[in-house]
This record gives structure tokens, sequence and C-alpha cells, in this order.
């Protein structure tokens, strides 16, 4: 019975495991700029057809670009730094607006056209990704890169699947109700945490003494 | 000399090797480091907002055949006449807001010129989903019950009205426990979640239970033969009626009332005979022939956690008081409380989570049996009650060597349990299978009737009427529906 019961599981599985979010490696440049540490890479194939054509709805595009920058062996990130940018089309006046709002402040721009934009909001150049106090001379490190196009918030995740636990009131018996587990939904509709998403992870990298 | 600096190293090593760092020409700006740029919930802050200023001329509702326009412009946050920029929040929450509705697939959102500068018109396309739900399975077999099956099932989108209507049967094979016979129990449910687009919600069920319930008279607490045991039947046939309130998104304030008639049929005087032969009386807390249970219930729940089949991280907490009194035309004065409390803490980039599960309840004054604490309530390596029936007869697994003699029934009971969770895949959303989870938990059950509590007649260790319970398994998220493949589980179904 138990065997069973696992080649159950191991059927359902298999199916997904293709989508499991295992990071790309991408080779990315790191340079010093000031008291800065910045990275230059490339997340333009976050933008698919569909994603792209959404730039002309009228409605607000989103990227959110995690970055965290860890010790070579290590699972705490010494540096951690959020920016997101977005992106809506004017429809009177024709132009999309994007705005940039990260470390280095909140910046709006005003382009003519669509791939301005996309450029825009997908170049990683000269990104800050550190305090150089923060980098040691000679340790080793490696970046992280998570990046998200439309992001939902954990709140709004909450609420769009609150009906599986909220339920529809209940009978006679309420005791069940505070002990039991969850119940089983069949046909059961779920939105992802973000449109898409793209994890990368640079080669290690150090900084030399001077 | 430092404008080259800045040149991007043209040979890099393999992985093993790390990758010196250029020094670059500075630009005179200086960026902290840290602070992200979007608040806890990932919004940005309301004076954040960019754009053009619109105005909602119209909008436009394409691709519902069942469900009614109005419901889904109830559910959205925007409306014609409103001013607003094209970054406004909720414009990006418009979207989520029909999906939360339940009744559609896929939700998209467009915008074209209205009649004049500056205005819009919001085109939003739904593509509809099934929304019968099948809500739950019963099926096993014990001694107490050779066979038992139901289903519960319902339907979230009745005519398009937005209402829900659900119901649930059940049958039960009688087994040879003397005084018990075959059961069944069926149940319907009417509920709106949102009373015309309102934050009041309103629902009711009605609950008829044909069934038999026993006793232990006589034999050892871990002898689970059927010739110990005595039953009586029962009718039970009642309804709930509540109001509800969204205090906010998350949390849903209820008020309820239940009447409910119970006709039993109990033995005179039932007794039980001891393992060392003396013989003492059984309170079975049902009056005979024909009483009624009339109670007005209290009843807060809020949710944060941001997959409720597949938790990694969030809160849920709910907690209902209900009081039955002769001041309703009650025949049972008696008051219940129950509360749950659950918390998350993501581990290893929210891979693994750690979670936290405490529930509980106390019974105060003389409650009915039904509304007492089950063994099966608190204890999950037994097979729960289904509408109201008891299916078995099983004795908990003494794993701790604590009282051997719990009961069925208590006043006091509640669990604490720790489990840890493993994710084991995830899916993308676009593919039927969402993710799955590995997991192992283990706590603490206990269930006591008041009496137990203030007097001891053994050591305290002895006395204590609490135990361990072990869990692991598989839970798998699916489009077509959740799963949960457990140890517990397969127990609940056999013993």
């Amino acid at each position: 019975m138990r065997v069973v019961l696992a080649l159950v599981v191991v059927l359902l599985a298999l199916p997904a495991h293709g989508d499991d979010d295992k990071p790309e490696t991408q080779r990315m440049r790191f340079i010093e700029r000031g008291q800065s540490l910045t990275a230059t890479g490339n997340i333009a194939k976050l933008f698919d057809q569909a994603a792209y054509e959404a730039m002309n709805s009228g409605f607000p595009s989103t990227i959110r670009i995690g970055s965290a920058v860890y010790p070579r062996n290590g699972t705490s990130a010494v540096a951690f730094q959020i920016e997101e940018r977005s992106v809506v089309y004017d429809l009177w006046d024709e132009q999309y607006v994007i705005r940039i709002d990260g470390p280095g402040g909140k910046r709006t721009r005003r382009v003519k056209y669509r791939a301005e934009a996309l450029k825009l909001l997908t170049a990683i150049d000269d990104f800050p990704i550190a305090r150089l106090a923060d980098i040691p001379l000679e340790d080793v490190f490696y970046l992280t890169l998570t990046v998200q196009l439309n992001p939902v918030s954990k709140e709004t995740l909450a609420e769009v699947r609150r009906w599986i636990s909220q339920g529809t009131g209940g009978g006679l018996d309420r005791g069940g109700v505070f002990f039991g587990s969850f119940v089983s939904v069949f046909v059961n509709p779920k939105i992802a945490d973000a449109d898409r998403v793209l994890r990368i992870r640079s080669q290690p990298f150090y900084r030399p003494k001077p | 000399m430092r404008g080259l600096a800045a040149f991007v190293l043209a040979l890099l090593v393999t992985s093993a090797h790390a990758e010196e760092v250029v020094p670059g020409e500075p630009e005179g700006r200086d960026v902290p480091a840290g602070a992200p740029a979007v608040d806890a919930a990932g919004n940005l802050k309301p004076d954040d907002e960019y754009g053009p200023v619109l105005l909602i001329e119209r909008i436009d509702i394409t691709g519902n055949t069942a469900t009614q326009d109005d419901i889904i412009r109830r559910a959205l946050p925007i409306a014609p006449g409103d001013i607003l920029h094209a970054s406004d929040q909720r414009l990006r929450n418009a979207r989520f807001k029909v999906l939360a509705l339940g009744f559609f697939r896929e939700v998209t959102l467009a915008m074209h010129k209205g009649t004049q500068r500056g205005n819009v018109i919001i085109e939003i396309v739904v593509a509809e989903r099934g929304t019968f739900v099948l809500n739950r399975l019963w099926f096993g077999t014990t001694d107490a019950s050779p066979y038992w099956f139901g289903t519960d099932v319902g339907e979230r989108n009745l005519f398009g009205l937005g209402i829900a209507v659900g119901g649930g049967f059940i049958y039960a094979a009688r087994g040879s426990i003397d005084g018990t016979r075959d059961q069944w129990a069926g149940e319907l449910r009417l509920a709106d979640g949102s009373l015309r687009g309102t934050r009041w919600g309103a629902n009711g069920s009605l609950t008829l239970v044909r069934g038999s319930d026993f006793y232990r008279a006589a034999g050892n607490p871990d002898d689970d033969d059927n010739a110990n045991f005595r039953g009586f039947p029962y009718r039970r046939f009642g309804g709930r009626f509540a109001a509800t309130y969204d205090i906010s998104a998350l949390t849903r304030l209820s008020i309820a009332s239940r009447i409910e008639s119970i006709a039993a049929e109990p033995p005179s005087a039932p007794t039980r005979v001891l393992p060392d032969g003396r013989i003492v009386n059984v309170d079975l807390h049902v009056e005979p022939g024909n009483s009624r249970v009339v109670t007005a219930g209290l009843g807060i729940d809020r949710d944060t956690r941001s997959d409720p089949i597949l938790p990694h991280s969030g809160t849920r907490i709910a907690a209902a008081v209900e009081v039955g009194t002769s001041a309703l035309a009650s025949d049972y004065d008696f008051a219940t409380i129950f509360a749950r409390f659950e918390h998350w803490w993501p581990l290893r980039s929210e891979r693994h989570a750690l979670g936290m599960r405490l529930a509980g309840g106390a019974v105060i004054g003389n409650a009915p049996r039904f509304d007492r604490i089950h063994i099966s309530d608190v204890n999950r390596m037994l097979t729960p009650r289904a509408l109201g029936l008891v299916l078995s007869s099983a004795s908990p697994l003494d794993i701790l060597t604590t009282r051997d003699d719990k009961p069925i029934y208590g006043e006091l009971g509640g669990s604490a349990s720790i489990e840890y969770a493993v994710r084991l895949f995830r899916g993308s959303g676009r593919r039927r299978v969402y993710g799955g989870d590995l997991f192992v938990g283990a706590g603490v059950w206990g269930l006591a009737e008041l009496s137990d509590v203030q007097l001891r007649d053994s050591g305290v260790w002895g006395a204590l009427p609490i135990d361990l319970y072990i869990d692991a398994g598989v839970r798998v998220d699916t489009d077509f529906g959740i799963f949960e493949l457990t140890v517990a589980n397969a127990l609940g179904r056999l013993r």
C-alpha cells in the first residue's frame, strides 16, 4: 500500500521537476566605483514576448532586482540590496514613464520607444551591490541576483487563496475546524509569486590588494 | 591610468577560481548599502506614485459567461469616475482582487484611450474556471465500522451570483458493538462571503445526523474488542447561521447562532466494569429523549500565510467562543472556547520551514456529548469524526506510558506540535502540479475531564492525560486538488 502511495507521489512530482528554481551561472563584471562595488550583467531574458507586449497595456510592469553578496563558502549575505523598476505607458502622450527606485534614490525617465524602455528596465550596468567596506580585500565572494517580473506581495498571495482556508462556514460540529489540518480542494487555481523569476549566480570574485 | 581600471577582466577563470575585481573610476556617487526601497509587504509607498493622471471613464468586462458583471465590479478597487496615477496601487491590485474571487482561471487587464484627453477605458478580460469543488472524501474501515464512505462537494459560484452552496453525505456501516446501528449524516451549506460587495457576509447550514455512539463498558483501556463497548442511538437535526465581517482582507469576524434538536436513547444507567472489578457510573452527557441546544457564538480568523497548503511563512490565528444557555431556551447550559495558532518560520531562503501549531479548547458546564472534545480532535493518529459521526473505537497509542485510561470525550484538550517541512519541488504555476513538501512533525496532545485535573489517584506522570503524536508524509498541491499522504492519515483510516 505504501509503495503505491510513494509511486503516486513520484509520478505527481515528475512533471514539475523541470521548473525547480536552480540559479543559472552568469559571468559578471565587478568594478569598484567610489565607495561601492558594482556589477554588470544581463537580465534581458526576463521579458518574453507576452511581457514585452504588456508594457503597452497602460498598467504598470514592475521588476524587482534583489542582489546579495555571499562569502564563497558561506550562506549569510554580507550585503543585500533591492531595486524596483517600473514602467507605465502614457496612452495620451504616447511615451513610456520609467521609475527606478533603489539604493541610489528615485529617478524617473521618459522615453518614446518601447525598446528603449525595456533597455532601461533591464540594464544591469554598474549596478551597486555592496559598500566596499563590506567586502574585505582578498576574500572570495559570489553574487546572486533574484529578478522578479511583476512580483506579488505575500499579503496579496494570501488574499487570493484565502477562500481555501476560510471555506464557507461549517455545520454543527466546530471542534474539527480548530484541530484539523486543511481540506482537500479539487480544481485549485494558484497564482505565482511573480510572472517570471530569474535567479542568477555569478562566478566567484575577490578584491585584490592595491 | 585609473580609467583603465574600469575595463572588464577579459579572461574569466573557471568556477573553481575567483575573479579579481577591477578598481573603477570614482563617479562621485556614494551608494548607501542595505535599506530596501520597498516596504515589508513589497509595495511602493503612496508618495511613490508616478505616471500620467487618469480618469477612469468606463470599465468593460468580457469573457464572463456565468459570473455576473456586478460580482466582478464589486471586487474591483477602482470604479468609473476615479482619478488616479497610472502607477496607483489600486490599478496594480485590480487583477488580484478579481482573481481572489476564485471564479477565474485568468484575468487580463488593458487600458484604452477614452473620449477625452486623460480619460481611459479599462478592459477586463476574464477566463472562467470550473467552480465545482470536492472538499472531502471519507472512506475507511475500522472494527467499529467495517466500512464507511462519503463525500463533501460544493459549487462556489451558484448561478454566477458569487454564492457558495455545498453539502456532504456519509454512510457508515454498523460494526458488532451492541446498541449501535448503521449511521448516516448529511449537511447542506449556503454562503455569501460578501453581501452585495460589502465587507459583510452570511452563511448557514443544516445538518441531519442519524448516528449511534458508544462508551467503554468493560475491559482494559487498551483492549479495543467490540465486546467491551456498548452503544446507543441518537438523532441530531439543526442549523448554524452566521454573519461575517471582513476587518481586513485577511481577517474575518463572525457571529453565529445554532439551533439543534437531539433525540437520544441512552441506557438508563450506563456503567463500566473496571479492570479491578469495580463498577462505576458513566456520564454520557446527553439527555434521554428529546432535548434542544441553542447557542450564540463569536469568532475571529486571521490568516497571513501566503500559501495555506504548503506554508513556509506567515501566521494563522483563529478563536471562537460559543455559549448555550437556558436564557436562549437551551436544555444545556455550557460554554466552549476553542483557539488555534499556527506560525511558520522560513529557513534557508524559504526552501525549508519550521512550523509551530497550537490548538486547544475548553468546555465549561453541562455541554452535550457532541460539543465535547473528542479524542480524535486532538490526536491526529486516530480516525477523525466525520459530520459528527464517531467511526472508530481504537484507543490511542500509549507512547509515553502516561495515563493509560484516557477519556474518549473531554472538557480540556489540545495539541502542540512542531513540524519541519522541506520543499521537494515547485512548479512554475503553468504546470498542473504547483509544488510538494516533505514534512515530519511531532507533538504532544492531551485530553482530560475537569475532574481529572482536580484529583488523581496515582503518581503525577501516570496521571498525566497527555501523549505524543508523530506524523510524516508528503503534501502535494496541484491544479486538480490538494493531497496529503501521511502516516497519521493512513492510521486514521485503518484503526
